[in-house]
């Protein structure tokens, strides 16, 4: 029987001592922000600066389908290349940052207190295998998700504040991007947490885990997140179709990891 | 077939655990009544830290006829007794939480609600002397404290059942005398069983009213410090303390019925007998010479020399003997 009060004691410990840690936490945040800060806002503005450069990305806008934009009343090439860059070229982005921030703190997960020499003590206490496992994985998702989510928040101020004179409208988010945020991207974060946990509980410390999980996850999120783009042009119910498929294997992977954890492998891990 | 009702915390027949070829236990057999204090004792490296792991479920025998713990067989019952057992072992608290988070933490793990496991906290806090520190980090606590502490937490879910590793490792003199003080006090009032492994053997000696020696993954003896001691040392000593100005050779000792040896040391003199047979009339003999006596006392053979003569870092170290083991009770192994 899974107890959440277990849990909820096992996640809170994990977010206080990931958060207590200005050198692990600071660069996980920093290089996020800059990413779905800068570059947005360095794109904007260089449209805004010099709207004719615009026809210098006649290509890059070609590329989309016309489908790609709403029929907006007005609407200039500049207009069409804000709206295309802010909607479809950054979406990438958004599942990099939390599959980042989770890669390194799901590797920390058990690596990291086999590192510590914390986790034989855990192993002792009446946590059970699921209210181990579930904790570990809670503890990387919930704050890797929560910052997509508030980069998310922040992006969409910055590009309704500096794209909407351009586009004419106020048109951020879109509904693809509520699918892209509220499903694809808590259902991807949740796959790729759930291998980096897996491989964090046979690998002897924090470098490896991380190592071995960056090696095996970041590639297929890389193909994922270079396919964004295309695949936002589609509808958001293609978006929540790949979300559901993601689902589908994450409940499959946890059950398998959940199934296999086995507190006599993990301790003939110890250092 | 589990027990609940059986008087014994722990039964162990059997049990072997290979590591890539290498016996780290091999047929161990041990027998723990509830309440008692006992203590394994053995090399670095005789399979002290494995046997407590397999007893916790936390690692799977290779091979077992019987292993049950406060009546659950393992390792399928592990999940029943993980919530009756405490455990302070050879690792680190969570240096970046506070004592009490520390302590709160694992109490929360034994089914205690936020309010009533910082309670339990500060309870612990409050016994071990840490609770005018209690909300600090413990990165910044003496080897001492947080030795405190994780014993502190191994009793937070109030336990039937306590493996405490080298407890007083780092503990001043005064915190070890208070710990054993503890141990010795729980284990009577509560009927808490301790399981202690523990190279001080004085204080294995005084606190536990079982002991078992491990050395190479085999048990070679197990029964009370005592019974213990006499069946691994067959050797029978008595100390002749003569009156202040009286001065006995240890040759007229050595004449005496049953002695084998004599010295003289500091104030009294040190005669070896043959059996424990041999001192009342070894007593009777010593009462009868002209000479004024302190007393004739019984010196019976310590832990610590059983100790060596078991595990045998003692070069010459006599053969247990198997009629003393016999007569106490003791299992000791050839």
């Amino acid at each position: 029987m899974i107890r959440f009060s277990r849990i909820r004691a096992l996640l809170a410990k994990d977010l206080a001592e990931t958060f207590s840690t200005a050198q692990i936490v600071m660069p996980l945040i920093i290089v996020p922000l800059v990413v779905v800060v800068g570059y947005p806002v360095a794109f904007l503005l260089a449209i805004k600066a010099a709207p004719d450069a615009a026809n210098g990305l006649k290509d890059f806008i070609g590329s989309f389908p016309a489908s790609a934009v709403p029929a907006i009343p007005g609407l200039t090439a500049a207009g069409r290349a804000a709206y295309i860059g802010v909607v479809y070229l950054f979406s990438g982005f958004f599942l990099i940052v939390p599959v980042m921030f989770s890669t390194v703190i799901a590797a920390n997960s058990f690596a990291g207190e086999k590192e510590r020499r914390t986790l034989e003590g855990l192993l002792y206490t009446p946590l059970t295998d699921g209210e181990l496992v579930l904790g570990k994985i809670a503890a990387s998702f919930l704050p890797a998700v929560g910052f997509a989510w508030v980069c998310f928040g922040i992006y969409t101020v910055i590009v309704d504040v500096l794209g909407a004179p351009l586009v004419g409208q106020v048109f951020f988010p879109t509904m693809n991007w509520w699918a892209l945020m509220f499903l694809l991207v808590p259902a991807v974060a949740l796959f790729v947490i759930s291998v980096v946990v897996m491989i964090s509980t046979r690998a002897r410390g924090f470098q490896e885990a991380n190592a071995i999980g960056g090696s095996i996850v970041l590639p297929i999120i890389g193909v994922v997140a270079a396919q964004a783009s295309g695949v936002m042009v589609l509808s958001a119910g293609v978006v929540a179709a790949i979300a559901l498929a993601f689902v589908l294997l994450d409940v499959l992977l946890l059950s398998v990891i959940v199934g296999a954890f086995n507190r006599s492998k993990v301790v003939s891990y110890l250092p | 077939m589990s027990d609940p009702g059986s008087g014994l915390a722990v039964e162990v027949r059997g049990l072997t655990r290979v590591f890539d070829a290498v016996p780290a236990l091999d047929g161990v057999d041990l027998e723990i009544p509830r309440g008692a204090v006992f203590g394994l004792l053995g090399p670095n490296g005789a399979g002290k830290t494995t046997t407590v792991r397999i007893l916790n479920g936390v690692l799977d025998p290779t091979r077992v006829d019987v292993l049950r713990v406060l009546g659950q067989d393992l390792p399928q019952g592990a999940d029943l007794v993980r919530p009756q057992v405490g455990v302070q072992t050879d690792t680190n608290l969570y240096d970046r939480l506070s004592a009490r988070a520390n302590l709160s933490l694992f109490a929360r793990f034994y089914g205690l609600a936020k309010k009533a496991a910082d309670q339990r906290a500060d309870e612990l806090l409050d016994m071990f002397g840490l609770l005018p520190r209690a909300a600090e980090r413990v990165e910044k606590f003496s080897k001492g404290m947080k030795q405190k502490l994780l014993i502190a937490r191994s009793l937070v879910g109030a336990p039937s059942l306590v493996y405490l590793d080298e407890p007083t490792a780092g503990l001043d003199p005064e915190a070890s005398h208070e710990l054993m003080s503890y141990i010795r006090t729980v284990s009577r009032a509560q009927h808490t069983t301790f399981f202690i492994t523990s190279h001080r053997l004085d204080e294995m000696e005084d606190v536990c009213t079982k002991v078992a020696v491990l050395a190479g993954g085999v048990i070679r003896a197990q029964g009370s410090p005592a019974a213990v001691a006499r069946a691994a040392v067959p050797r029978v000593r008595v100390h002749v303390t003569p009156a202040p100005g009286v001065r006995i050779a240890p040759g007229e000792l050595l004449a005496l019925p049953g002695a084998t040896h004599a010295e003289s040391l500091d104030g009294y003199i040190a005669v070896d007998l043959r059996s424990v047979r041999a001192v009342p009339e070894f007593v009777r003999a010593a009462a009868a010479l002209p000479h004024d006596l302190l007393g004739v006392a019984d010196v019976p053979p310590t832990l610590q020399e059983a100790y060596l003569a078991l595990v045998g870092s003692q070069p010459g170290a006599p053969d247990p003997a198997p009629d003393t083991a016999a007569q106490t009770g003791t299992e000791v192994a050839s």
